[in-house]
C-alpha cells in the first residue's frame, strides 16, 4: 500500500529538558548520580516478595515497598501495579524538572510513549488466578497487560497527544526514546514523555533463571569471569522537547542518533559477528552525522552475559579504530529490562551534562579475547557526543547517541 | 496484503459466506503454513503462527523489506501464562525456557527477521487497543522519512484461554449464547471474541500499491463530545470533505455501553453513507483495525461488499473513500482514511 501520510518531516533539533528515575540507586536522578560517582552498587538482597531465589540470587531492588509508593503518590485504587506506580514517580519527577505547565502537558501536542516487558505480571498470584479463573476477578484484572501502566501514567498526567506502548524485550525504552524524537520530526507532537519501566517479577526471575543466565554473585560485566545478569528494577522519564519550544530552558542533551535493527540470528542470544550491535551502532553515529572518532564514551548493553559481553565487545572494536572510554551502569544497577534503556540514557546524558565519567564496578580482568577495559575510576573529562547500547531477546538492537548542546 | 481470521480472507477469498461461530469465540481458520518447516511450526505460540503465516506470502512478493512493524496486545500471551503456571505448579523449581522467550510479545516481529534474515527496522507496539494504529502510524512516518523503501506492517492478536478469561472477568464478552450471525440484536453489556493477523507492505513509492493510507489519529476518552471533535480535527487534519467520504467501516461489536461512540460518528458522517460492520466476522480483539484496513483495501480493489457487512444504504458505487472507526473498550478511539491510491 501506499502511504500518504499527514505528517511533514522537519529539522527541528530534539532536546533533553527534564529528566526522572528512581531505581535501586535511589529515588531521584540526583541520588542516582551520587551513587553512581561513588561507586554504589545498589544489587543486595531481594525484600519486597517472597521467591525461592531471595536468599540465593542477589537482585537491585528499589528500597522502597509498594504501599509506601502508594501513599507517596497518592494514589488510593486498590488495582494498581508496582509497575505503574514505579512509571509514575518518575514521570512527575521529569516533568517537574523540565518546568512544564500543567497546560503544555495537556495539550494536544504532548504525546507519552512508554516501554515495560513485566506489565502487571508482577502480581503472579492474582495473574495465575485471573487467567486460570480460579476465582472472581482480582482488582488487578485490567493492569496485567504492558499497555496498561502506560494507560495509567496517561490518564494520572491527562495527555490529550498521541500515547503508545512498545515491548521489543531489553531494549523497549531505547526504542521508546527513538519514536519519540521521530514524532517530533514528523511534525506529530512539540514535546514527548519517553520512558520505561520494569519492577522485579517472579515471571522475569523464574524466566532468566531457566536460561541459565543469572548469576549467583554481583554481576561483573565485560569481565573475563563474569556469571550472568542480576536483574534489577527501576523507572526512567525524560522529556524531549522540539528546538524552536525550548528557549531559555536548561537543556540536558541533544538526541542527536538513533537507530534499531534486528540481529535476525537467535530468539535469545546475540549472533558471534554481532552484525545487529554492529550495525545500530554505526546507524545511530551516521542519524547524528558524526563519524565513529567523534564518539567520546558509550554506555555498553555490558549485561555480563558470555554471550552479549563478547558479541557487543567484538562488534565495537570492529567499529571503533580506537574504542572510546565504556561502562556499564548494570554494575550498579542491574539490568532493569524495560527500564534499561532510558535510565541508561539518563546516565549516559549526566555523564555529557556534568563532563563527568563514573566507575564500573567489580572489574578484574578483560575479556581474553578482546582486552576491553571499561571506566574503572570516577574522572572529570570533556565529553561532546555519547551513545547508550540497548540489545534484546528477539534480536532487537538499538543505539542512542546524546550530543552536549 | 494478506490476512488469516475466522473469514476465508486467506488464500481463496470469500466473504459472502459468513462462517456461523459455535460460542462466543471466533477461531481463526488456520492454513496448512506451507513454507514454514514443520519442526518450528509445532514450537511456535499460536500468535507467532498467526503472525508468520500471514506475513509468508508477502515475503515472497518484497524479497528486500526494509523493516518489520507489528502491532499486537497480546502477541505470547499464551506462552505467557503458561510459563506462570509453570512457575506456581512447580514452586519455582527447574522450569524450561521455550515458553519464557516465546512469551515476549516482540517474539513476533522477530520470528519474521529470523526466517528472512531481515536485518532492518524491527519493532512492536502493545498499546492495548491502539497497538496496530500505533504500529501503522510508525510506517507512515517510515514512509515519510524514506518513501523508497518498503516495510511490513501487521496487526495481530490470539485467543488463548487466559486471556478469554481476563477479558471475561474484566466483562468484555457476553454472558449468554451468543451466535456471531445474530450479535448486533443482542441488547446487553460485552461483545465475542475474535483473533487474526493481517500483513501490508507499506512504502512511500506508490507504483502498484492496492491503496493509499491516507490519515490516522487516535484518541483516549470516555466522553462521547471528544469522538465528535476528534473526528472534525481528522477530517480537517486529513484535508478531506465530509461528502467525499463514501463508505464507513465501523467497529461497533454488540456491546450495548459503546453503540453511542459509533452512532456519533455515524450521525456525523451522513445518514446516506453506507456503513459496514466486520466484528461479527472476525471477532473483538485489540488489533482488528487491521483487519478493518485489510477489508477496507480489499473493498476498493474488488468493489464487492458481503451483504451480511451491510448495516444500512445498499452499496451501489465503487467507494473511492473509507472511513475506518474502532472504539476499544470505550476508551481507545481511532480514525483511519484509506483512498484509492493513484
Amino acid at each position: 500500500m501506499k502511504s500518504t501520510g499527514q505528517s511533514k518531516l522537519s529539522m527541528s533539533k530534539v532536546f533533553v529538558t527534564g529528566m526522572g528515575t528512581i531505581s535501586s540507586l535511589g529515588r531521584t536522578v540526583e541520588e542516582n548520580r551520587t551513587s553512581l560517582r561513588e561507586g554504589i552498587s545498589g544489587i543486595g538482597r531481594l525484600e519486597n516478595f517472597n521467591s525461592k531465589y531471595a536468599g540465593v540470587l542477589p537482585f537491585a531492588e528499589v528500597k522502597l515497598g509498594t504501599e509506601s509508593l502508594k501513599e507517596y503518590l497518592s494514589i488510593s485504587d486498590r488495582g494498581v501495579t508496582r509497575t505503574s506506580l514505579l512509571a509514575l514517580h518518575a514521570c512527575l519527577e521529569a516533568l517537574d524538572d523540565s518546568g512544564l505547565s500543567r497546560e503544555e502537558v495537556q495539550s494536544h501536542r504532548t504525546a507519552f510513549i512508554g516501554a515495560n516487558t513485566v506489565g502487571g505480571m508482577c502480581l503472579t498470584d492474582e495473574l495465575y488466578s485471573d487467567a486460570n479463573r480460579t476465582k472472581d476477578a482480582s482488582p488487578f484484572i485490567a493492569s496485567y497487560d504492558a499497555g496498561s501502566v502506560s494507560i495509567f501514567v496517561q490518564e494520572q498526567l491527562i495527555i490529550r497527544g498521541i500515547s503508545n506502548t512498545i515491548n521489543t524485550a531489553c531494549s523497549s525504552s531505547a526504542n521508546v526514546i527513538m519514536f519519540g524524537c521521530r514524532l517530533i520530526k514528523n511534525g506529530l507532537a512539540d514535546r514527548v514523555i519517553v520512558g520505561g519501566v520494569d519492577s522485579l517479577a517472579k515471571f522475569t526471575i523464574n524466566g532468566f533463571n531457566s536460561l541459565h543466565i543469572l548469576s549467583p554473585e554481583p554481576c561483573t560485566p565485560f569481565d573475563n569471569d563474569r556469571k550472568g545478569l542480576n536483574l534489577g528494577e527501576a523507572a526512567a522519564f525524560l522529556i524531549l522537547e522540539k528546538e524552536e519550544l525550548v528557549r531559555n530552558k536548561n537543556v540536558y542533551a541533544e538526541v542527536s542518533g538513533y537507530a534499531n535493527a534486528n540481529d535476525a540470528f537467535h530468539p535469545s542470544s546475540l549472533s558471534e559477528e554481532g552484525e545487529g550491535p554492529y550495525k545500530s551502532m554505526i546507524e545511530a553515529i551516521m542519524i547524528a552525522g558524526l563519524l565513529p572518532r567523534q564518539i567520546d564514551y558509550i554506555n555498553v548493553h555490558g549485561t555480563a552475559t558470555e554471550n552479549n559481553d563478547r558479541v557487543e565487545s567484538r562488534a565495537m572494536i570492529k567499529l571503533f579504530v580506537d574504542v572510546p572510554e565504556f561502562s556499564s551502569t548494570k554494575s550498579n544497577t542491574g539490568h532493569t529490562l524495560g527500564a534499561a534503556g532510558a535510565l541508561e540514557s539518563v546516565f549516559s546524558i549526566l555523564s555529557l551534562y556534568h563532563g563527568e565519567l563514573y566507575p564500573h564496578l567489580r572489574f578484574n580482568a578483560p575479556i581474553s579475547e578482546t582486552g576491553l577495559v571499561p571506566v574503572k575510576e570516577y574522572k572529570k573529562t570533556t565529553l561532546s557526543h555519547v551513545m547508550s547500547n540497548s540489545f534484546g531477546f528477539g534480536g532487537n538492537c538499538s543505539s542512542l547517541v546524546f550530543s552536549k548542546v | 496484503m494478506s490476512c488469516i481470521s475466522p473469514q476465508q480472507t486467506f488464500g481463496e477469498i470469500n466473504l459472502e459466506e459468513l462462517k456461523v461461530s459455535s460460542g462466543n469465540m471466533l477461531h481463526a481458520i488456520e492454513p496448512s503454513y506451507k513454507g514454514i518447516p514443520p519442526g518450528q511450526l509445532r514450537r511456535m505460540g499460536k500468535a507467532v503462527r498467526l503472525g508468520v503465516g500471514a506475513a509468508l506470502p508477502l515475503m515472497d512478493e518484497a524479497a528486500e523489506l526494509d523493516g518489520i512493524i507489528i502491532g499486537t496486545a497480546n502477541g505470547g500471551m499464551e506462552d505467557c501464562i503458561k510459563f506462570l503456571n509453570q512457575i506456581i505448579e512447580y514452586d519455582e523449581g527447574t522450569l524450561t525456557p521455550t515458553n519464557f522467550v516465546q512469551s515476549t510479545s516482540n517474539a513476533i516481529a522477530a520470528q519474521i527477521a529470523f526466517m528472512n534474515s531481515n536485518k532492518g527496522y524491527n519493532i512492536t507496539h502493545v498499546h492495548r487497543g491502539l497497538s496496530f494504529e500505533n504500529a501503522l502510524l510508525d510506517a507512515l512516518m517510515h514512509s515519510m522519512e524514506h518513501p523508497e523503501k518498503k516495510y511490513l506492517l501487521g496487526g495481530l492478536d490470539e485467543i488463548s484461554n487466559y486471556n478469554f478469561n481476563i477479558d471475561f472477568l474484566i466483562g468484555c464478552f457476553k454472558k449468554e449464547f451468543t451466535a456471531n450471525d445474530n450479535l448486533y440484536g443482542h441488547d446487553s453489556d460485552g461483545t465475542i471474541a475474535g483473533e487474526g493477523a493481517a500483513m501490508f507492505i507499506i512504502s512511500g513509492d506508490s507504483s502498484n500499491a492496492l491503496a493509499a493510507v491516507r490519515s490516522i489519529k487516535t484518541l483516549h476518552s470516555w466522553d462521547p463530545d471528544d469522538i465528535r471533535k476528534g473526528l472534525n480535527d481528522f477530517l480537517q487534519e486529513a484535508d478531506i470533505n465530509i461528502d467525499k467520504i463514501d463508505l464507513l467501516i465501523s467497529g461497533e461489536n454488540g456491546d450495548k455501553r459503546y453503540t453511542k461512540y459509533s452512532n456519533i460518528v455515524e450521525e456525523n458522517i451522513s445518514y446516506t453513507i453506507p456503513v459496514i460492520r466486520y466484528k461479527h466476522a472476525v471477532g473483538e480483539f485489540p488489533s482488528a483495525t487491521a483487519i478493518a484496513v485489510w477489508l477496507a483495501v480489499h473493498f476498493l480493489n474488488s468493489g464487492r461488499v458481503p451483504g451480511h457487512m451491510q448495516k444500512n444504504g445498499k452499496v451501489e458505487k465503487l467507494p473511492d473513500s473509507i472511513l475506518i472507526y474502532n472504539c476499544y473498550q470505550g476508551l481507545q478511539h481511532s480514525f483511519i482514511l484509506i483512498q484509492r491510491a493513484g
